[in-house]
């Protein structure tokens, strides 16, 4: 787990699947079958 | 649902204003419109693409106009270099235009654009990587050793190269502490032009990184500089849409509500970091568009008929706004908390201030 602070890349992985995960949310949410 | 009837879309409002909001604090921070993150948004949320072109360009005029004023009283802005790269940057946008008609008129614009885009922006960020690690190293071994670390470090030798070249007139750049030839400045004025007006962007992503490693202005002058750029051809680019009848004003006013905030967030927090911190930035929002374009391209390619491909750029472009947000956001509060003698990792101590 520390991995994922100390290291650059390893907080870079972190913030990325937060976002892609936050990103699924919204598309699954408000988006699914309009786009 | 708000009715956008001008585009014929129903549309959650909050999304445009969530939209607006986080390329605001993108643009604001590494000084681009964010064109090439808005447009697709605004197609994936049902507007038409011409609308979604003139709706993304319009915002960012407003939106510039924003983080200009705060990078002005930031100092981040050097108007010498500023109104010299205009005129190349007019006239390699109208170059640009006229390159696309012709690849337009041969039924092949759709895959060119795409595969430009995929091949520039996939070099300028193993150029921008490569470099700002080596600086980020060269910054830790300076505070290992107990130097003073300037707001400032870049590695690249490009600039001294073109430094150098002895073409009159020779101009004085005080902010930017630059002595070039202005037909440097005007070439990459004209280059930077050619490639947003081609790919139909402000060009904030060729733009910064070319007067960084070319005229070797620092990163902080390069985004404030670059934004009087955005504002003059967005000005250009939203009277010109206007008047095409590609702008939906009640997408525009939500948009900017959101980018109001956002641009003076992300201007502010570029005095929270040094230069190598913001190419960082910029360069993964490089990385990760190419990945969103590449997809589209392989989509295109395939005749339309993966539907994950389209699926899965749909959810990058969206994740790409969240996650440099969220880095941006992450930078600041590791820059306060060092400010306060709190523990920050290793690796931040040198990008912030």
């Amino acid at each position: 787990m520390k991995w994922f602070i100390n290291s650059m890349l390893g907080y870079w992985v972190l913030l990325l699947v937060i976002s892609l995960g936050a990103a699924a949310i919204i598309y699954e949410v408000w988006l699914k079958g309009r786009v | 649902m708000f009715d956008f009837a001008i585009a014929g879309v129903q549309a959650p409002f909050f999304l445009l204003v969530l939209v607006g909001l986080t390329v605001g604090i993108v643009g604001g921070f590494i000084g681009v419109g964010g064109g090439y993150m808005v447009t697709p948004a605004l197609i994936v949320f049902g507007f038409p693409g011409y609308m979604a072109s003139g709706i993304d360009m319009t915002h960012i005029c407003g939106k510039g106009l924003v983080s200009t004023v705060r990078h002005r009283q930031l100092g981040n802005i050097d108007w010498t270099l500023a109104l010299s790269m205009i005129a190349g940057t007019m006239l390699g946008v109208e170059l640009g235009i006229r390159l696309l008609v012709y690849f337009k008129n041969l039924g092949i614009s759709g895959v060119v654009l795409l595969m430009t885009s995929v091949a520039l922006m996939f070099t300028l960020f193993l150029y921008t990587q490569f470099e700002t690690r080596r600086a980020h190293k060269k910054m830790a071994e300076m505070e290992k050793a107990g130097e003073k670390l300037g707001r400032e470090l870049q590695t690249s030798n490009l600039p001294k190269f073109f430094q150098t070249i002895p073409l009159a007139p020779i101009i004085r750049c005080r902010a930017a502490r630059v002595i070039v030839s202005m037909w440097v400045i005007v070439l990459v004025g004209m280059v930077t032009g050619v490639l947003a007006g081609f790919l139909g962007v402000g060009g904030g992503f060729v733009r910064v990184p070319a007067l960084v490693y070319v005229v070797g202005a620092s990163t902080h002058i390069a985004v404030g500089t670059d934004l009087v750029e955005i504002v003059i051809s967005g000005a250009y680019g939203a009277l010109r849409h206007s008047i095409e009848g590609n702008v939906d004003m009640m997408a525009v006013l939500f948009m900017i509500a959101g980018a109001m905030f956002g641009a003076q967030v992300g201007s502010i927090a570029t005095s929270y970091v040094r230069g190598p911190a913001i190419r960082y930035i910029l360069s993964y929002s490089l990385i990760l568009a190419t990945l969103g374009a590449a997809l589209r391209l392989t989509y295109v390619l395939t005749g339309q008929s993966v539907e994950w491909l389209s699926l899965t750029a749909v959810v990058l472009t969206l994740g790409e706004m969240i996650f440099l947000c969220l880095f941006i956001s992450s930078l600041v509060w590791f820059a306060v908390r060092r400010r306060g003698g709190k523990w920050v990792p290793d690796w931040v101590a040198p990008l912030v201030i």
